[in-house]
């Protein structure tokens, strides 16, 4: 997707800015290594920076390292470990780790000036790396304010020999002799999780899904988790039914390989069971148009989770102009300013208070629903991202974390 | 005639000091020894990310004390902070310091916030980039001005002045020194950016440097 497709969206003022921020950047190479090209969030977003970034005249490649199916074993143990579970990462683990990561020390471009490491996977590669050359940056993805001491401690030396440190949320930073950078993650509006859609496109999700849309749809996207809340969300609703018209859906992503997710799912048809309106929706992962195509009908988005990371499910909300009811926990809570954006609830009540409010008074609705749209297209959209990226590369090229960079010519 | 005037953007992200506060006592002692660049980000910055919110509480020092610490007096105090009325974020800091240190008094007891609540001190990385739009004159100026960007109109209008220690504001210093038009100059001066959001401030000076245009021919 080129650049001018963007310009639609954020005004060409706006495109023609981030030219010329580039142009200061032109020629410079950067480097992503990841583990995956397929599946998950920083995929997606390193296949829409990468070209983007090319376009730009800044040469950016994306390299993804490969290790035996021991190495993402001990991975997604680090990973849980980060999150705060209780997975233990014995000394032979992180050896295995270490060595397998470092078994792609070939990939690492030593002509590049910036390299970026994704999350633990790569990480390890940074002691490949040959001081006085380039710059190295740690991008983490993940929710680390609850990690195991034992764990962080074992990847904080590494993090340390980068230049810089790059979180999603203040809330994730730690503590680090390295600058850390805070750059929230960002949607594509382009993509068909969040185009624009025509009305016959919407109506067709509805009528394939069987909901009634002359009626209020009140909406939350998520897994069957119970840290998002379903059972709550369902109890909120019976509340609210009482005293306005209003349809449930929860939609949610396929359980197959999950235990608790189908657990949590069980339970949800259990307590969703003799309402005809309540629909719960099983949705394959691409089912990206059905769920642009829910939340645009939407009259109200919940997002009652009891823990989140940053929550681009709320974004996408916002994005397309409704106003969101969410948990005052993690990253909700960096966009749903409330009163102002949406809602910042606690309890099932309030949940209940809230969704009668605004399925009562649409006026309502749709003011917090524009004031979310602008504030996600301020701060929330890949083209702020790219901006992003490409002040973050400036400061480590030139070392200079303090004070503006004024750049001339 | 002067130099021309050559339209800048800015763009940035943030970076945390390393500071945080988890009660009233300790925000003072912070606020007492960030950086400036932190009082500028908490108190000016707020106003570009949430410049379509004007209704709400505008610096980020007011709605943590709101939102977090319940104190609803001392919070409508740092509210009505204007930045506008100060040339320096030096004496913004002092003001700040001001309200915090009378309202919390002799008191020994300070309520603290759980973890992932507090108050963290993030700085604004800036980069400062010409966008080649440059005007010679007043009707280039209006020109240049409709391809200007809400970054542009925050940068010359909000933080050259205050961030960058200028004493007034980069349109109205050109607009005076250099093109002779003082009153112009004045009354895009008199713009205060908590007055308006964004694309209000664009409209008014749009709408201002229009008519004078529209009276000089």
């Amino acid at each position: 997707m080129h650049l001018e497709a963007y310009e639609p969206v954020v005004g060409s003022e706006e495109i023609a800015e981030i030219r010329a921020l580039a142009r200061h950047l032109r020629g410079l190479k950067v480097q992503h290594i990841n583990s995956t090209r397929v599946g998950g969030g920083v995929a997606e977003i390193l296949a829409r920076l990468t070209p983007m970034m090319n376009e730009l005249g800044i040469e950016a490649q994306w390299s993804v390292m490969t290790a035996k199916p021991a190495f993402f074993e001990v991975t997604k143990a680090i990973h849980n470990a980060l999150h705060g579970a209780t997975d233990l990462v014995t000394d032979s683990m992180f050896r295995l780790y270490s060595a397998e990561a470092m078994a792609n020390r070939d990939l690492l471009d030593r002509e590049a000036d910036v390299v970026v490491l994704h999350d633990p996977q790569p990480l390890p590669l940074i002691r490949a790396r040959r001081r006085g050359r380039g710059r190295a940056i740690w991008r983490c993805h993940i929710d680390l304010s609850m990690a195991q001491a034992a764990v962080w401690g074992l990847l904080r030396p590494m993090v340390e020999r980068c230049d810089a440190a790059v979180f999603h949320l203040v809330d994730y930073a730690k503590e680090l002799t390295v600058p850390q950078f805070i750059i929230p993650p960002a949607i594509d509006p382009l993509s068909d999780k969040n185009r624009e859609l025509t009305s016959a496109e919407i109506r067709g999700v509805l009528d394939r899904l069987s909901i009634d849309p002359s009626r209020p749809i009140v909406l939350q996207v998520s897994r069957f988790d119970f840290l998002k809340d379903p059972l709550g969300v369902i109890d909120a609703y019976k509340i609210a039914k009482r005293s306005v018209d209003c349809q449930l859906v929860l939609a949610g992503g396929s359980a197959a390989d999950d235990p608790e997710g189908e657990k949590v799912l069980s339970l949800v048809l259990e307590r969703a069971q003799g309402d005809p309106d309540i629909h719960v929706l099983n949705l394959s992962p691409d089912s990206h148009v059905e769920i642009n195509a829910l939340q645009r009908s939407a009259a109200v988005v919940v997002q009652k989770s009891l823990r989140e990371g940053f929550g681009l499910v709320v974004t996408e909300a916002m994005w397309k102009g409704k106003a969101v009811i969410g948990g005052a926990v993690g990253g909700i809570r960096n966009q749903v300013i409330h009163g102002i954006t949406g809602y910042l609830v606690n309890t099932v009540e309030g949940t209940a208070f809230r969704i009668k409010q605004l399925v009562a008074n649409p006026e309502l609705a749709q003011r917090l629903g524009e004031a979310g749209r602008e504030y996600v297209r301020t701060n929330f959209l890949l083209t702020q991202y790219l901006k992003s990226w490409m002040v973050l590369i400036l400061s480590v090229v030139k070392r200079r974390t303090q004070g503006v960079l004024e750049l001339r010519g | 005639m002067g130099q021309p005037f050559e339209f800048y953007s800015e763009t940035g992200i943030r970076i945390w000091t390393g500071i945080k506060a988890d009660n009233l006592k300790s925000l003072l002692e912070a606020v007492r020894t960030v950086r400036g660049s932190a009082i500028f980000y908490h108190m000016h910055h707020s106003l570009f990310r949430r410049h379509f919110t004007a209704a709400d509480y505008m610096n980020d020092f007011a709605r943590w004390v709101l939102l977090n610490q319940s104190q609803e007096v001392l919070a409508e105090k740092l509210a009505s902070i204007d930045p506008w009325e100060y040339n320096t974020v030096r004496e913004v800091r002092e003001v700040l310091m001001d309200y915090l240190d009378r309202y919390i008094g002799e008191g020994e007891r300070f309520q603290r916030v759980p973890a992932g609540s507090e108050f963290f001190f993030l700085e604004q990385r800036s980069a400062l980039f010409p966008t080649g739009l440059v005007a010679a004159n007043l009707k280039e100026f209006f020109s240049c001005l409709q391809y200007a960007s809400c970054s542009t109109f925050f940068f010359h209008l909000v933080e050259a002045r205050l961030r960058l220690g200028r004493k007034s504001n980069d349109f109205s210093e050109w607009l005076g020194n250099s093109l002779g038009e003082s009153e112009l100059a004045q009354r895009i001066a008199s713009i205060s950016p908590y007055q308006y959001n964004l694309w209000g401030i664009r409209e008014k000076v749009l709408s201002l440097v229009g008519e004078r245009l529209a009276d000089a021919s």
